[in-house]
């Protein structure tokens, strides 16, 4: 089953027919930051690019494009969940499918910043009251009687007065003529049926049996598959390379070099063309490369993080931000806090390996895949292609998994050229060495954090970043900070301490590194946490009392007194640990309460895990109960069983052997709080997963008295 | 449950040795301890060792560290449900580092034969491998047929890409198991390490 | 050609006897809910079933299951109505996706045998199957649900 596909050619056969459907949609001038609402019977109709996001038909089925990508956060079903609340329409009878690339016409399209609901859920919830006042507005007028007189309810209009009924479908000619009303009234929260509600997963059906299409599931006709071996070294070259006995595997169809552009440098390897991935990946084995790696990168992990230190050691940095003068509080300090915290490299390692579709054909490209970012792909295809974004179509699939990197462009633009040298359709598939090892990854990052205490108060907080700036691979300009250099740290902090600086002493190298799950976040959110607790004990307080005395405003002392409830902070048991810590990212923030004890057999076990996630206005508490609970699992990963090392250049880890995930009988038991308030919506598939690792951290000092300032760590043998 | 132990018996009986039958040699106790001390540091090589654990999960690599995947014994020694050890290894060694080595018979002793090598002193382990109610009831002969001819036994010796040999050659190790029958079988005074 | 058996219905496969069973699944019999993530028995994802064990496809060379009989998740049920996808979808269990196949099939097979598992058995069965999106405790939970549903679907 194909489900988009589908639907999609009802789409097309459907909006064909003008004046059958009320389409609506958002329309994103090019530029422009805020939509504007625009109504037709005709998407096609000249001069306006529609971007036709709600369409009712007149059988009364609301079909949805969703712009953004499905990678597990839920938009399959939060989406509708929310135009189905304010167009008064059962939920069965909204249908979703994914949108193709257009920046023009869907705007931003990347799904990153954790931001698919809370950029968009304004405009969600205002098409969809228009279009449910052009129905209300067209029954009233074949009744003759006052819209006042008439409500919108489980995809009908009704007359109050007489019990009247028209389906929406029967409405949908006449409201398609209407002009959209300037003003429309939108529903209360109290008046919520759908929006709120824990309702199930729309997906969740073909993610039982089989029948989602992923972007490794995408076939078309005539369809061959290809493994490609890169350069194991970034950036290096081929010398030469023997494909004869690659040739003979059975199935093996065409053996070819191919160079592309990636990191404004070449990327260059072979690509095995077969008729099924298992013969293009034993092709592959067959070849024998030689490498041209001179001049390439020889690094190794110890000396990335020296040299992080060297530089905390001696240089101040570049000034991200700074109140008051921290070094002359410093130098007046009865106590300080001095430490260095590191963080390491990370692969994403979705469970889905890269891989796409591609059909090129001279004067359009068309490709399918797993997709973060359609409208980035589409631009840069067209641009690497010379063609017009309009030649270029993309398609998105669910994607098993992204947390960054399937935002970004090398994959598909692999496929393209492959398909173009085969002028075939083809799937190009990444081992789960490949995706391991080839990078971007999250970089490692070491932090310092200074702190003065002088009465029993603090006076300064100073940090430092050292490590690699993701801005910096598209063309090096060091003369600015890392833009996230205080990302996680709660704002709050600002107006209750007085001197305060953040700085970011540039290091560079040159493996690529980029976005992964909360970003920057992920790793200032264990430095400046940890530091947060280091103070707590300096100045001789709770942990969460002392967040509680710096943190003034009021919902982080709402989320603070939620934390403390739900934990039992105040009760805690004896021989147990607790630690806490609470960030701020994409807008929202998290307080986690990690609880430890011993082993029998003296490691370090989790007992529990407490998060309070305050993201304003929300649609469905199950699905962020279920980002946080995988943010967590995620962060436990990253903090205790996996990191990406170099040696001489070459990361040291290939699989799951190696690059070891937490697995049922080692995740701990989650519970997910989250605050009620009037706040905007904020973001959601991400705020969860910085506090865990300084929460277990804390945890685990106040168990044991030992301060864990290095990740990863091991749990056995602390 | 009277399958499985049936299929147990099955698979230990399958060696063909004639059950009183091996060589013997004038009584050495020195000799016969000395040739043990042989067959010991072979038994505790990570490729024998790691399937006779002291616990009831199997061990992995050159470190002998715990089979990830919190994989458990089970009855028959094969696993429990989805994670049964054929479900991953197969008749023969998977190709490539890390990939799963393989064997028709691939699996730790049953849990009412445990059969523990790790963890055993010399003297313990020679009295354990001796004695029928912990060897899986085989006689001496049966005992030597077993280490020297055993398909699984001979997978230590062939253990796919990455893996360390034990440290003697199997017909090297199969002459100090005859030997130290031969010689009287005697277990290594309890001092020897 | 190598006969096998998938979802109750029989092939004739041409394929070299040493291709793994998943890719002869998903590229030549065209069944993709059966996925790829590691191919090398690390993760669990292509797990199917082999006269009723839960192999993992990615190892599992096709002349294994000659003259076999496979099941697959698109076997698993024959309306999405085995009681692990029933608490699958009542516990919203899924993020991504793409890992819950192998999860399903898995976990089936743990049903099967012990109709009233621990978290313990859970444990037990299930810590050969990654799931990055960290659905974890929900998996857990939807076993013990199925297993609950079962029994009472048993009790009928």
């Amino acid at each position: 089953m194909e489900t988009n596909e589908i639907s999609r050619r009802n789409f097309l056969r459907v909006s064909s027919v003008a004046g059958t459907a009320l389409c609506l949609g958002v329309y994103f001038p090019a530029n422009a930051k805020k939509g504007r609402l625009n109504s037709t019977a005709n998407p096609e109709q000249p001069g306006v690019e529609l971007n036709a996001w709600m369409r009712i038909d007149t059988d009364g089925k609301v079909t949805l494009t969703d712009h953004r990508a499905e990678m597990g956060q839920g938009s399959y079903q939060s989406v509708p969940q929310i135009i189905a609340e304010e167009l008064e329409v059962n939920l069965a009878d909204v249908n979703i499918i994914f949108a193709q690339g257009s920046q023009n016409k869907y705007g931003s399209q990347i799904t990153g910043g954790s931001s698919t609901i809370s950029s968009s859920y304004k405009n969600l919830l205002k098409l969809s009251a228009t279009a449910r006042e052009m129905l209300i507005t067209a029954a009233a007028a074949k009744w003759a009687v006052p819209t006042s007189e008439c409500y919108a309810e489980s995809g009908s209009v009704i007359h109050k007065p007489s019990g009247k009924k028209f389906h929406y479908g029967e409405l949908v000619a006449d409201a398609s003529k209407l002009e959209p009303p300037k003003e429309v009234t939108l529903k209360k929260r109290s008046e919520y049926k759908l929006i709120g509600k824990p309702l199930k997963r729309r997906d969740t059906p073909m993610k039982t049996d089989g029948t989602a299409i992923f972007g490794l599931d995408k076939r078309v006709p005539g369809m061959l598959f290809a493994s490609v071996e890169r350069n194991p070294r970034l950036r290096g070259k081929i010398k030469s390379f023997d494909d004869s006995e690659a040739k003979k595997v059975p199935g093996v169809t065409k053996v070819f070099k191919i160079n592309m552009k990636v990191f404004n440098t070449m990327r260059e390897g072979v690509a095995v063309v077969a008729t099924s991935t298992w013969a293009a990946m034993q092709g592959r084995r067959a070849l024998k490369i030689e490498w041209d790696d001179t001049g390439f990168e020889h690094i190794n992990s110890a000396d990335i993080y020296k040299k992080h230190e060297e530089l905390l050691k001696t240089k101040e940095g570049l000034s991200f931000k700074k109140q008051g003068d921290p070094n002359a509080a410093l130098a007046s300090a009865d106590k300080k806090v001095d430490a260095i915290y590191q963080t390491p490299y990370q692969a994403h390692a979705a469970m889905e390996p890269l891989n796409c579709v591609a059909y090129y054909q001279g004067d359009k490209v068309e490709v399918w895949g797993p997709i973060q970012a359609p409208d980035w792909v589409q631009g840069d295809l067209a641009k690497q292609l010379n063609l017009k974004p309009e030649q270029v179509t993309v398609n998105m699939t669910f994607l098993g998994g992204g947390f960054g990197r399937k935002a970004f462009l090398d994959y598909p633009y692999e496929a393209v050229i492959i398909s173009k040298e085969l002028k075939a359709p083809v799937q190009v598939v990444w081992t789960r060495e490949d995706d391991m090892t080839q990078g971007p990854f999250r970089a490692g990052v070491s932090y310092r954090c200074e702190g003065a205490i002088k009465n029993g108060e603090v006076t300064a907080m100073k940090f430092r970043m050292a490590g690699q700036n993701i801005d910096h691979w598209s063309g090096p300009d060091r003369s600015k900070p890392n833009e996230s250099t205080a990302e996680s740290f709660l704002k709050p902090y600002f107006k209750s301490i007085d001197n305060i600086s953040f700085a970011d002493v540039p290091y560079e190298m040159p493996l690529p590194n980029m976005w992964w799950r909360s970003v920057y976040a992920s790793t200032n959110g264990f430095g400046y946490e940890s530091f947060m607790d280091e103070m707590a004990h300096a100045a001789g307080k709770d942990p969460l009392e002392f967040r509680r005395s710096y943190l003034k405003d009021e919902a982080c002392q709402a989320l603070i007194t939620r934390l403390e409830d739900v934990s039992g902070w105040k009760s805690r048991e004896k021989n147990s640990g607790y630690g806490t810590a609470i960030t701020e990212c994409f807008g929202s923030t998290v307080g986690q309460v990690v609880k430890v004890s011993r082993t029998s057999s003296g490691g370090i076990k989790i007992d529990k895990v407490w998060a309070v996630m305050d993201c304003g206005w929300y649609v469905n508490p199950d699905i962020i109960r279920a980002q946080v609970e995988g943010s967590i699992i995620m962060a436990l990963g990253a903090a205790t069983a996996h990191e990406i090392t170099f040696k001489d250049g070459l990361p040291e880890q290939h699989n799951f052997y190696d690059y070891k995930m937490p697995r049922i009988n080692d995740v701990p038991p989650i519970e997910v709080h989250i605050m009620e308030n009037t706040s905007d919506a904020t973001g959601v598939g991400e705020p969860g997963l910085p506090p865990f690792s300084p929460a277990l951290t804390n945890a685990i000092f106040d168990l044991t008295g030992k301060r864990i300032r290095k990740l990863p760590f091991n749990m056995n043998a602390v | 449950m009277a399958l499985i132990a049936g299929i147990i018996t099955l698979s230990f009986r399958a060696e063909k040795a004639p059950a009183n039958n091996y060589p013997t040699l004038p009584k050495d106790s020195a000799g016969s301890a000395k040739a043990f001390m042989s067959v010991y540091k072979v038994l505790m090589s990570p490729r024998c060792m790691n399937c006779h654990p002291s616990g009831n999960a199997p061990l992995q690599g050159d470190d002998s560290h715990i089979h990830t995947m919190n994989v458990t014994r089970g009855v028959d020694g094969k696993g429990i449900y989805s994670e049964r050890c054929s479900n991953c290894h197969q008749a023969e060694n998977a190709a490539g580092l890390h990939m799963p080595p393989g064997n028709p018979k691939w699996g730790l002793p049953p849990a009412n034969m445990r059969m523990v090598f790790q963890g055993r002193t010399p003297r313990q382990l020679a009295l354990q491998l001796l004695d029928p109610k912990q060897n899986g009831g085989r006689t001496k002969a049966q005992l030597i047929d077993h280490m020297a001819n055993d398909d699984l036994v001979g997978w230590a010796w062939h253990p796919g890409d990455g893996r360390t040999l034990p440290p003697m050659s199997r017909p090297a190790f199969a002459a100090q198991v005859r030997l130290w029958i031969a010689k009287g079988a005697y277990a290594p005074s309890a001092k020897t390490k | 050609m190598i006969t096998i058996t998938v979802n109750g219905q029989q092939h004739d496969v041409d394929a070299e006897p040493n291709m793994p069973l998943l890719w002869v699944i998903r590229d030549i019999l065209g069944l993709t809910g059966t996925k790829y993530g590691c191919g090398a028995a690390q993760c669990g994802a292509c797990t199917v079933h082999l006269n009723g064990e839960a192999v993992r496809s990615c190892v599992t060379k096709i002349n294994r299951a000659a003259g076999q009989n496979i099941v697959t998740i698109e076997g698993l049920s024959a309306h999405n109505n085995h009681p692990l996808q029933l608490a699958w979808n009542e516990m919203n269990v899924p993020q991504c996706g793409y890992c819950q196949s192998g999860q399903l099939m898995s976990a089936a097979v743990l049903l099967r045998e012990n109709p009233n598992p621990t978290d313990q058995d859970i444990d037990d069965a299930m810590s050969g199957n990654i799931c990055r999106c960290g659905t974890y405790q929900r998996i857990r939970s939807a076993i013990h649900k199925a297993a609950e549903m079962q029994t009472e679907g048993a009790k009928i």
